[in-house]
């Protein structure tokens, strides 16, 4: 899952770089917010351990091992933002020291691992911990590996790299397989670690009184990922429609940002990209007001 | 194991160890960045960048042949993606993977082959990166050795008591995963306690500030100048 230089074009690493170092940035911020100062060695030792567990080895048959790779389990222990912080670092020295992942995709990396795959292994803990840790603990580590490898696939797709079908649905069965093991690893790892400190796993995973945020946000989580991948080029409903118009179903309104394009700037790709964080920004916008709107009436 | 040697050949001295790390940091950037946008049948110039690599690892008198076969980590993941897209047609991308990811992984072991981590996460301070993740990854890196030892101990104590080569169970190694994190978790809070007993206030202090001479600018000016030239030619 790690991207190495020379996999996206230009255009691609250079937008999720500059993403990943705001998003870093962000980050940062609400983790100093959040951590206190003598704890910052905790960080960088359960980095540490992350790195060290993935030398254990766990046999699952036919002569095959799997091991950790520590998204969820870092969520669970450290809370999202520190989790995330912590990955990031760890990207950064398997980028620097172990040549395992490159230095101008490392922001890509960062997006995919240490935010997105922290982010969706922790979903899963936050809405059902208090419910069943078990069933929580095994969907946020399956997630968190799945949305990782997805949008590392989309990212290597939008740069042209070619994926033949077999070769991607080969791709996504052997994630699934590595998603599915590592939601096995972190249970079993939080279940030992539990039966050496009990109270230390009783007081992590909150639990929260709103199954149905916590399905609308894993799908969200899962659909803006595999959305990208599978996005198709066909027409929909509505466009097929106006298509059989003919000219009179067209160019009643001029849309600023139509067919998801910014048509003022250079290149195809920039366009898509701006007109997509552009439409996301709006949304978000939307969101913000609509929510301060219904507070203030209540 | 791989970062102790280059952790040993980071201490080296050499003319290009010498070198301010964030210029080293700059050239580096510089030379991935022209590989990068640079289209991919240019063949020549994928040989002038690599030969801009090589006078670097010869400046840092480093052993030539262990970062080529170190560097060739990279090339099983990028030799599957090449040959998909040899088989789907399109040989100058399939060449492309390759000779980028590999020319990107040998500079990257040539920078921090002559530039010890410490100066390499100082340099990256120096460029604005929170000073937050600057500290894990320090700690993360001091600690790395530590505990990657104690786990491979409790490998080698695991394979003894089963009496040969045998690895762990399944429920062996979720038990070991656990005492590893027992006690990472535990040597955290003691670590913790000393640096708030030496007085640590949320940075490690350097011991000698970087300094940033002539010959630097010099060798920076020289690197990118040297890259973008090929950029350009190519």
């Amino acid at each position: 899952m790690h991207i190495p230089d020379g996999f996206l074009t230009p255009p691609v690493w250079a937008t999720l770089d500059f993403a990943g170092l705001a998003s870093v940035s962000l980050l940062a911020r609400k983790a100093r917010a959040e951590v206190d100062e003598s704890r910052i060695p905790l960080l960088g030792v359960m980095g540490a351990f992350v790195f060290a567990a993935q030398m254990i080895n766990f046999p699952v048959g036919l002569g095959t091992s799997g091991h950790l790779v520590g998204g969820a389990l870092l969520a669970f222990i450290l809370g999202p933002a520190a989790a995330a912080m912590v990955m990031t670092a760890i990207l950064a020295i398997q980028a620097l020291v172990f040549q395992d992942g490159g230095i101008l995709a490392l922001g890509p990396n960062v997006l995919n691992m240490a935010f997105a795959g922290v982010f969706a292994g922790y979903l899963p803990v936050h809405f059902l911990g208090g419910r069943s840790r078990r069933a929580a603990l095994f969907a946020g580590a399956f997630l968190s590996v799945m949305v990782s490898a997805l949008m590392a696939l989309s990212e290597l797709l939008i740069s042209g790299v070619r994926m033949p079908a077999g070769a991607l649905w080969i791709s996504l069965a052997l994630f699934a397989v590595s998603a599915l093991l590592e939601g096995v690893i972190t249970v079993a790892a939080v279940e030992a670690i539990g039966r050496l400190q009990p109270s230390w796993v009783k007081s992590r995973g909150g639990g929260m009184r709103a199954p149905a945020l916590a399905i609308i946000a894993l799908t969200a989580v899962f659909l803006a990922s595999v959305g990208i991948t599978f996005a198709s080029a066909s027409p929909d409903g509505l466009e097929k429609l106006i298509e059989r118009a003919g000219p009179a179903g067209r160019n009643l309104f001029a849309a600023p940002l139509a067919e998801y394009q910014w048509q003022g700037l250079g290149g195809e790709w920039m366009g898509k990209a701006a007109a997509g964080v552009l439409g996301v920004g709006f949304v978000f916008v939307l969101c913000i007001g609509f929510a301060r709107l219904a507070r203030s009436k209540k | 194991m791989h970062h102790v040697i280059v952790e040993r050949w980071s201490r080296r001295r050499s003319w290009m160890h010498a070198r301010d790390a964030r210029v080293k940091l700059a050239a580096l950037v510089a030379l991935i960045a022209a590989s990068a946008t640079t289209p991919p049948s240019h063949w020549t110039a994928a040989l002038f960048y690599g030969a801009l690599a090589l006078a670097g690892v010869l400046a840092a008198r480093l052993p030539v042949h262990s970062l080529l076969s170190r560097a060739a980590l990279v090339l099983p993941f990028s030799a599957t993606f090449a040959a998909v897209n040899w088989l789907a047609g399109d040989p100058a991308r399939a060449s492309a993977l390759l000779w980028k990811s590999y020319l990107s992984a040998f500079s990257v072991l040539l920078f921090v082959s002559c530039t010890p981590l410490a100066d390499a996460l100082r340099a990256l301070e120096w460029c604005r990166v929170p000073s937050l993740l600057i500290l894990i990854a320090q700690f993360l890196y001091r600690y790395l050795f530590v505990i990657s030892e104690q786990a491979q101990h409790m490998r080698l104590a695991a394979q003894c008591r089963a009496g040969g080569n045998h690895d762990w169970t399944f429920r062996g190694a979720a038990a070991a995963l656990s005492v590893l994190f027992v006690r990472s978790y535990s040597r955290a809070d003691g670590i913790r306690q000393a640096m708030n007993a030496r007085g640590f206030a949320g940075r490690f202090p350097a011991l000698a500030a970087p300094r940033f001479t002539w010959i630097d600018g010099v060798f920076g000016a020289a690197a990118i100048a040297a890259c973008a030239g090929v950029r350009v030619m190519a």
